[in-house]
């Protein structure tokens, strides 16, 4: 009767993951910036045409600008974020992107 | 009760603009600026309207940057070729709410009101001055 000897695998690397491997993406932030002149009616309807947010959260976040200085309205992909940068800056708002 | 009104939404869709020769004056002051602001570099303007995207970068995208200033510079001269209008359509108004957004906030920063502090101590005829385009854009905004 043969007999069978389990076979030993040798493994050499390590299957851990590393941080370098995990790549995660950080969003980008729109940010809009309080200005004392701007009447928060104008920041509601640009919130609206440009984000088309419902009225609810346009306002809500225009307070967050008249109360806190700034607010976060977007956040996402570079391009995007830049893309809505620039039509709030086009509507007249003070806007801002970072990466937080 | 729509007597008193500035702009009117129509049930067509356009906004009848109903502003006297002074308020026309005005508003063909604002639009005025922003059109030659975008154009000339050395407009007390210029430097704002082109400030940066990324503020953490060095350079902003260009392609970007040129998408505002032709923007921009697109509703300004939209709004200000429509200045005489009696009736404007949404994209024009879009273009006054926006040209005059900039003409208002552009006064106040190169006036140096930029923040509440030096909003109340401002002179009465600029208070007044910013006053008026805060009222025209409110009324605009009412209409969207």
């Amino acid at each position: 009767m043969a007999s069978v000897k389990p076979q030993r695998v040798e493994t050499t690397s390590s299957q851990v993951l590393t941080d370098d491997a995990v790549e995660t993406v950080r969003p980008w932030n729109v940010l809009v910036w309080d200005d004392p002149v701007t009447p928060m009616k104008v920041v509601e309807v640009i919130f609206k045409r440009i984000f088309g947010y419902p009225n609810a959260k346009c306002t809500q976040l225009m307070l967050t600008v008249h109360n806190e200085g700034k607010a976060v309205v977007w956040s996402g992909q570079k391009d995007i974020a830049e893309s809505y940068c620039v039509k709030l800056q086009v509507a007249g708002l003070q806007s801002t992107i970072e990466q937080p | 009760m729509s007597k008193n009104k500035m702009f009117i939404k129509r049930r067509d869709g356009r906004i009848e603009v109903r502003l006297n020769d002074a308020g026309r004056n005005i508003v063909y002051e604002a639009f005025g600026h922003v059109v030659a602001a975008e154009r000339d570099p050395e407009h007390d303007w210029h430097r704002r309207l082109n400030a940066p995207i990324d503020p953490s970068s060095d350079d902003d995208n260009p392609l970007a940057m040129l998408t505002r200033q032709s923007q921009i510079s697109t509703n300004a001269e939209l709004a200000y070729m429509t200045r005489n209008e009696e009736f404007i359509n949404e994209q024009e108004a879009w273009a006054w709410l926006t040209t005059m957004q900039i003409a208002l906030r552009e006064t106040a920063a190169s006036n140096g009101i930029l923040n509440d502090e030096k909003w109340n101590s401002a002179d009465i005829e600029l208070r007044s001055q910013i006053q008026t385009l805060q009222a025209f854009l409110f009324e605009l905004a009412e209409c969207f």
